[in-house]
């Protein structure tokens, strides 16, 4: 992605010169790599929903009393938040293949602001949690604690797949700004877009996880079950 | 690049009706709990969530008419679920240490110490 493409010339013993085939402007073999990569992040995702289903069926009703406990609100706004930020992101790459280049950086900003809206409401989420002794390593998470195991393991869950998914939105946010500096640098453009196609497969895999963290978490004790809103 | 002739306005269209779809199956997320399934709400949920992800893939991620992407993830998908319910359904199910673990003792030997307190809505 440095500069245009200048092909390699290998020479045989013979003296003759063949131009040897390089693959920079693969675009659809760089889509598949990164959907192997997408690939990886399913696997991890995957991985915690199994070790949450599981302890879900050891403890169901400690589950619902802790899923109806959240703030199913914010939660909400955050969804979304989130949701309106996959439109503006697949709008901005649409600007981009057309040539409105311009139209499209200001798509790249929208989500932006959106994945940092998503962070503060989190943040706040997080902050009436703490204050009510619900954090990793603290207060009612402690062994010692009287809070049912059950609930222990789903709040730990909670925040260790919130967090991890939180984490992969200021990832997202990092590239976001990364693509905007390879745009303005002419690096990124209208004929040579694969950057900016895989930077919004990354945020529509992020969006796609929380589809799954959302109703897991919030939804499934909003049926009635003790301790809700 | 990707070389299909761009019809900008049909596709710019397309992203605003899949956008309509997510935020209405949205709303059906939190009126299910009290309209339909009720005993079944974790189900209802799932169910909701894989459309929802289904219009994601297809539509944002642009998997429709990816042939061999889709064959590629669905294979994947397939190859990890299929281990992964060996190790739920196989594996954990013959537990050895289930009576010496921290996590599966207390339901398996007393199966109401559990319920001694419910966290506040926050």
């Amino acid at each position: 992605m440095s500069g245009p493409y200048v092909p390699e010339i290998a020479i045989d013993r013979n003296g003759n010169e063949h131009i040897v085939q390089g693959w920079q402007g693969d675009f659809y073999g760089g889509k598949l790599g990164f959907w192997l990569f997408m690939f990886t992040e399913v696997l991890m995702f995957g991985a915690m929903f199994m070790a949450l289903a599981y302890y879900n069926t050891l403890h169901p009703q400690d589950f619902l009393d802790a899923s109806a406990s959240l703030n199913r609100l914010l939660g909400g706004i955050n969804t979304v938040v989130l949701l309106i930020s996959a439109l503006t992101m697949g709008l901005g790459l649409l600007n981009m293949r057309v040539g409105k280049v311009k139209e499209a950086k200001q798509m790249i900003w929208a989500t932006i602001i959106l994945a940092t809206l998503f962070l503060v409401i989190k943040g706040f989420e997080w902050r009436a949690e703490y204050n009510h002794g619900i954090f990793l390593m603290h207060d009612q998470l402690l062994p010692e604690s009287s809070l049912a195991l059950g609930q222990k393991l789903f709040f730990g869950l909670y925040f260790t797949m919130t967090g991890l998914h939180g984490f992969h939105i200021i990832i997202g946010i990092g590239l976001m700004i990364w693509l905007l500096k390879r745009i303005n640098a002419q690096k990124v453009t209208p004929d040579h877009h694969i950057l900016y196609w895989n930077i919004a497969l990354y945020w529509d895999i992020v969006h796609l996880i929380w589809v799954f963290v959302f109703p897991y978490y919030y939804m499934i004790g909003a049926g009635g079950a003790t301790g809700g809103h | 690049m990707d070389t299909n002739t761009i019809d900008y306005a049909k596709e710019r269209s397309g992203y605003y009706k899949i956008l309509v779809g997510l935020l209405l199956l949205t709303v059906v997320t939190f009126v299910q709990p009290h309209m339909f399934m009720t005993e079944s709400t974790f189900a209802a949920q799932m169910i909701i969530a894989v459309i929802k992800g289904w219009l994601i893939l297809m539509f944002y991620m642009h998997l429709k008419g990816e042939k061999l992407i889709i064959w590629m993830t669905g294979f994947s998908l397939f190859i990890v679920f299929t281990f992964f319910a060996i190790v739920i359904g196989v594996d954990v199910q013959k537990f050895q240490f289930k009576d010496e673990s921290h996590i599966t003792a207390s339901v398996t030997a007393t199966p109401e110490a559990g319920h001694t307190a419910a966290p506040v809505a926050h």
